[in-house]
């Protein structure tokens, strides 16, 4: 079962053979290799980040350093002084606000603003949708992107909120870790830290990449649309062409995720070949990851970020391979006609193949990126189950800065949970973990699960909503679960399966994106708040060690049960009873 | 009333949703009760079958959730019940005596109840001492068995404080009240108790918070099902949706967590020591440093003089009625025991022989105490201070104090004008059975500070013949508070035993301060929790206790969030039965979706009626290492809980099938 063989590629190599004809060997090696090339790349970024964190000295500092003084001086006062929780966090949300309208604004009057070559319309709904997306560095596309957006909306609003987004979560991070540091109340000043997450580390690698992008063939220009009439065809079609690779950048090292094209990584252009798709993942993979091992210097206990580590990526290669053989082992359907071989290919581009797809889907759903290099809807009800695990516990990697916060939330947790069963009172970092730590700690717990279940309850009782699916029962529960932890969890991942573009699901998704933003940013903001108050001790071992295998074995644990599980009876009506009926997510009808 | 009689009136009373609605867990499984009996009663009124299969599950439904709430309720109870019983047998010690109050008009007999504070009483031998107060002349034994269960009588003297109702069995006092009538140490400790089992300590109110938001998840997503199968085109039976929802929440710990709280003040008053909150005994659990006494704590404390060491050319003789004399008046133990010791040598003074006199007595501050007569001043007391004092010094007597130091005896030199005349030696042995008690509170990662006002060397021998880490000597009251400030500037949580009014405010700044019940006022008022039978050592008890506390709690907290991966798996399966394709998830086989429900119900009641003993006696608690101890209770508790209830739901339902209950 496990090895199939491919009689016709017979070569004369005897490994190229044996990876040929062990395809499961050689996903599964692929996929090691992403992961491994993950770590060093992140581990090599760690030092530099854990010196933003800790607003040392650091090697953009002669570069970056001059263009942040300059707009803090341009700024003033208001750069200048440290905020609390509340100061800080009504900064974030009026400039997110000030943004927001703007955006909808340059969305809605596009046709009277430079670069306009399409005359399609957006709903109000749709602008809604899409200024929320992008401004909580979800990215969920209801819209057809290069068709619905003039050029100057695709780079104004959707490059440049992407920057922003990245910026907020990077700048909340900043703040969290000041928090846990300080000891007088305050978490530091948001437009600084914006300022510096920008210059310091969010330009610098997007220019990086987009050169690399460049190199490997992504276009990046501002001409108008190529039309193209195929040979031995008589219908021709618009190929919109334009600042690709710039997009395509900020899309990963910022893990927003929203492509310029609607097939997202999918398409070509954007993913031209295997080197841009390993380039693509690990860039989304960077900053997360790399924000993660940093708080090893950070907080002085690199056995804490090694554990957390351990911890993320035992959850991503779980969900990885559990897509990866759930997509090898194929559809019943076309297994039974002798095809095994070919694995679940539907979907998929060929140059890249099941393993780097299923990586690429899971990676994207682990961190907060979201981006997809084949259609969603057509991966197995296993194969999907890895991206939709990874979506309905919070993205456990995280997107840019939001990790550090998603992630701490479950920290906080187990260290209550395994202090308590070793009789002492809990503390992390040396900080006690008071009631209000803990209540805080509960409201960001619960607000995702909330997010995703009561809309999806509600979709549910109104009637003919699901008139738009395509596929069965099961699938469409799937699909609608998806949906809205793609739009809880900032994700941005989409399988689709129904017509998104309703004023309903805009609308819905739009508020659910927003509220999974700040509500959850608040209240992981406000533990910062009441941590900033706290004194360290001066010894720290007196405690369960939270570089401990126990530890790391309890958090993986408490992040099953208090943030996963509880989706289980839903789980069971849709990817699992899937699985138990041999249906399966592909389809014959078009989606929208 | 009767004792049983209280804990079923406590039971029922508690089903008063108001009182429920602290517990949002139990509150819950209320509504849910109310909703499945209005079901029982009236299926038809939710379109539900009422034929029998159906309506024998609504019925052991209904009662499973009674149960549920019954059991927790009880829990609550007997440990209420406990503690009433305390506070009962405090209230019985108030007895209402006549006072003989100093008045500027004579002698007044009035009720000890309108003895007010500052008021002057004399008690004879063989009255019950009608107020708290302090002994302003006199010395004199009482028994203060009603209140430390120590029948032996303790000895009294001037300064010393006297608890109310206790019995004077010796001589006469005068006693000074420090408290006002209602305000008494024992109506303190009755309004305590009270108090202290009702406030909800941090830890609880945060466990709160997260069962709170864990039962507000599991009833979206029990509701959500709804909905989803109308999807899908089935209908659920909502009574079922009810009993996921109950199985789900973390009804285990939801329901005993009232009743761990309660039990940690019980566990306390059963060592005799009554905490002033319940925060107190969690806060000792964690506690990273602890301040000793060396005498009473580490050391048996009643050091006694044990021989006469005259300096060169002092007539032994000479120098025993010397150091007899110095000591006369010296009501301290030590002082006695010269004077004990000096008779046994055959030369025994008396108050004539002095003449006119003047006691110098013995303060922390001077470290020496002796007499003055006519022509002669004796002083007697720490080397160190004497020599400072006169500004002397003599090397044979200096190097006789460090030798008996260095074998762990005091030293007590004394001086006859300007010069040294001789070494009293004094002996203070180890308690039996201190060291092995400070080796498992070393074993805790526990620091220990071991405090006293003997010289370094004794220090040093005491603190390394027991195992102490850090010893502080020669110290003054200030000194005290100077650990223990310097400790709490490391955010050490710091525990601390002391019983004179030097010692309050340390004791109110420490995290733990235990303060004797024969101590001063001040330093009760000062402390978190007293102790009635004056026994420092307790404070390790303490120590124990509160962390046993907190385990119990995470213990049972995990193993109640661990139910539910079984849980899970028995109920989805049966409660989607229509999907026969899902059986897969059915991994224990029950075939009967009803029973297989109605096991996992009973068993979600079961164990909390298990667990009760345990909620109230507390997880078992062996000293060792943190990674030790984690890895244990993880195994025990976590991985327990995870495969316990397969077991016994599969149990249950195999029993309830042989039983011939067929649904």
């Amino acid at each position: 079962m496990i090895i199939s063989y491919v009689t016709a590629s017979a070569g004369q190599n005897f490994w190229s053979n044996f990876f040929v004809a062990n395809r499961y060997v050689s996903g599964s090696i692929i996929i090691i290799i992403y992961i491994v090339i993950a770590t060093v790349l992140a581990y090599l970024l760690s030092g530099y980040i854990a010196n933003i964190y800790l607003g040392t000295k650091t090697a953009m500092d002669r570069i970056s350093g001059p263009i942040v003084a300059a707009f803090e001086k341009m700024l003033g006062e208001d750069a200048k002084r440290d905020m609390d929780f509340r100061e800080y966090f009504s900064t974030i949300l009026v400039f997110s606000l000030f943004l927001g309208i703007i955006g909808f604004a340059v969305i809605y009057f596009q046709h009277y603003l430079p670069f306009s070559f399409s005359n399609n319309h957006m709903t109000p709904s749709l602008i809604f949708n899409t200024v929320a997306s992008f401004l909580t560095n979800t990215n969920l596309q209801h819209y057809s992107n290069p068709f619905d957006l003039s050029y100057f909306s695709t780079t104004f609003v959707i490059t440049g909120f992407m920057f922003v987004s990245a910026g907020i979560g990077f700048a909340a991070s900043m703040a969290f870790i000041r928090g846990i540091i300080s000891e007088h109340g305050k978490i530091g000043n948001f437009y600084h830290d914006f300022l510096v997450s920008e210059f310091y580390l969010l330009l610098p690698l997007s220019v990086l990449l987009t050169v690399i992008l460049v190199l490997s063939g992504v276009p990046q220009t501002m001409s108008p649309y190529i039309t193209i009439t195929p040979v031995l065809s008589h219908v021709s079609f618009r190929l919109p062409l334009g600042p690709v690779a710039t997009l395509e950048a900020i899309k990963n090292i910022g893990t927003n995720g929203g492509g310029f094209y609607g097939a997202n990584a999918g398409f070509p252009l954007e993913n031209p070949n295997w080197f841009t798709n390993l380039v693509e993942l690990e860039a989304f993979m960077l900053i997360p990851l790399a924000s993660i091992l940093s708080l090893g210097k950070v907080f002085e206990n690199r056995r804490f970020a090694r554990m957390l580590y351990g911890v993320i990526m035992a959850i991503f290669i779980f969900t990885a391979f559990l897509s990866f053989f759930g997509e090898m082992v194929g559809v019943p359907a076309i297994t039974d006609l002798g095809m095994s071989f070919t694995g679940n290919m539907l979907g998929k581009e060929t140059a890249i193949g099941i393993s780097q797809s299923t990586i690429f889907s899971v990676g994207a759903t682990l961190t907060s990126t979201g981006a997809a290099n084949g259609a969603l809807i057509n991966y197995t009800p296993v194969g999907i189950m890895g991206p939709l695990l990874d979506l309905l516990l919070n993205d456990p990697l995280g997107g840019v800065g939001t990790g550090v916060l998603n992630i701490f939330m479950y920290v906080i947790f187990t260290v209550f949970i395994t202090s308590l069963m070793v009789g002492k009172l809990p503390e992390i970092m040396s900080l006690k973990i008071g009631s209000r730590e803990i209540r805080y700690s509960t409201l960001s717990l619960v607000t995702h699960p909330l997010l995703v279940i009561i809309p999806f309850g509600i979709t549910l009782l109104i009637p003919n909503m699901l008139s738009t699916f395509v596929n069965t029962r099961p699938d469409q529960i799937t699909q609608l679960l998806y949906e809205f932890g793609t739009a809880a969890a900032n994700n941005g991942s989409e399988i689709g399966g129904f017509l998104t573009n309703q004023a309903y699901f805009n609308y819905l998704d739009g508020v659910i994106m927003l509220l999974g933003r700040y509500l959850l940013m608040g209240f992981q903001l406000l533990i910062a708040q009441s941590f900033s108050y706290k004194k360290p001790k001066v010894q720290v071992m007196r405690t369960v060690d939270p570089g401990s295998f126990m530890f790391g074995f309890s958090l993986f644990f408490v992040m099953i049960l208090l943030g996963l599980l509880s989706f289980f009876p839903i789980l069971a009506l849709g990817p699992l009873l899937a699985f138990a009926k041999a249906f399966n997510l592909f389809i014959a009808g078009v989606v929208l | 009333m009767n004792k049983y009689l209280e804990i079923v009136y406590y039971t029922f009373r508690d089903f008063r949703p108001d009182r429920l609605f602290r517990n949002p867990v139990m509150f819950v499984t209320e509504v849910a009760f109310i909703v499945s009996l209005v079901f029982t009663i009236d299926p038809a009124s939710a379109d539900l079958p009422s034929y029998f299969p159906y309506s024998a599950f609504y019925v052991s439904t209904t009662v499973m959730l009674f149960l549920t709430i019954f059991f927790s309720n009880l829990a609550e109870a007997v440990s209420e019940g406990k503690s009433n019983a305390i506070t009962a047998s405090l209230r019985k010690m108030k007895t209402n005596i006549i006072a003989h109050v100093k008045t500027e008009s004579g002698i007044v007999d009035r009720p000890s109840g309108e003895v007010r504070k500052g008021d002057v009483v004399l008690v004879y031998k063989d009255e019950i001492i009608p107020v708290d107060g302090e002994i302003i002349s006199g010395s004199c034994y009482v028994n203060e068995s009603n209140i430390t269960g120590e029948s032996r009588p303790v000895m009294k003297v001037q300064g010393d404080s006297v608890t109310g109702s206790t019995r004077l069995v010796t001589d006469s006092a005068e006693i000074r009240a420090t408290s006002d009538p209602g305000e008494s140490f024992i109506d303190n400790m009755i309004k305590l108790i009270g108090t202290a089992t009702r406030q909800r300590t941090p830890n609880e109110i945060a466990l709160a918070a997260l069962l709170s938001g864990l039962t507000l998840v599991f009833l979206v997503i029990s509701a959500v099902i709804f909905p989803m199968s109308t999807a899908l085109g089935v209908s659920i039976n909502i009574v079922m949706l009810i009993v996921l929802l109950i199985a789900l929440m973390p009804t285990t710990i939801g329901a005993l967590l009232p009743a761990i709280g309660v039990s940690a003040i019980n566990k306390i008053s059963e060592f005799n020591i009554i905490a002033k909150s319940g925060r107190a005994v969690e806060n000792a659990g964690d506690i990273d440093t602890i301040i000793l006494d060396k005498t009473g704590t580490v050391t048996i404390g009643e050091r006694e003089a044990v021989k006469f060491y005259p300096n060169n050319g002092i007539d032994y003789g000479e120098f025993v009625k010397m150091c007899a004399i110095a000591s006369l008046e010296d009501m301290t133990k030590e002082g006695i025991s010269i004077v004990n010791l000096a008779r046994k040598e055959g030369i025994s003074v008396s108050q004539e022989d002095l003449g006119n006199h003047d006691f110098i007595p013995f303060s922390a501050e001077t470290k020496f105490s002796g007499v003055k007569t006519e022509g002669h001043q004796i002083l007697k007391g720490s080397l160190r201070a004497l020599k400072a004092k006169l500004g002397l010094s003599d090397t044979f007597i200096e190097a006789l104090c460090k030798e008996i130091s260095m074998r762990g005896g005091t030293a007590i030199p004394v001086v006859r004008d300007d010069r040294f005349v001789g070494v009293i030696e004094l002996n203070d042995l180890l308690k039996p059975g201190v060291k092995e008690r400070l080796e498992s509170i070393k074993s805790m990662n526990i620091k220990t500070i071991m405090c006293t006002g003997d010289d370094e060397v004794t220090a040093e021998y005491i603190a390394r013949e027991a195992g102490i880490d850090e010893y502080v000597a020669n110290v003054t009251p200030m000194d005290k508070y100077n650990v223990v400030i310097r400790e709490k500037e490391k955010q050490l949580m710091v525990a601390m035993v002391g019983d004179g009014t030097n010692d309050a405010p340390a004791l109110a700044k420490a995290d733990v301060g235990l303060a004797m019940n024969n101590g001063t006022p001040a330093a009760k008022e000062a402390a978190n929790m007293v102790d009635l039978d004056n026994d420092p050592t307790k404070l390790l008890d303490v120590i124990f206790i509160g962390k046993q506390i907190l385990i119990t709690r995470g213990a049972l907290t995990t193993f109640s969030i661990a139910n539910d991966i079984s849980k899970y798996f028995v109920i989805i399966p049966a409660i989607f039965f229509v999907f026969p394709s899902l059986a897969y998830l059915n991994i224990l086989g029950l075939s009967d979706p009803l029973l297989a429900i109605t096991s996992a119900l009973i068993f979600n009641t079961a164990i909390i009626v298990v667990l009760i003993p345990l909620a109230i006696r507390g997880v078992r608690f062996v000293p060792t290492t943190i990674s030790e101890l984690l890895k244990r209770n993880l195994l025990i508790y976590g991985l327990g809980g995870v495969i316990v209830p397969f077991i016994f739901i599969k149990i249950i339902y195999v029993i309830l099938a042989v039983a011939g209950v067929a649904w």
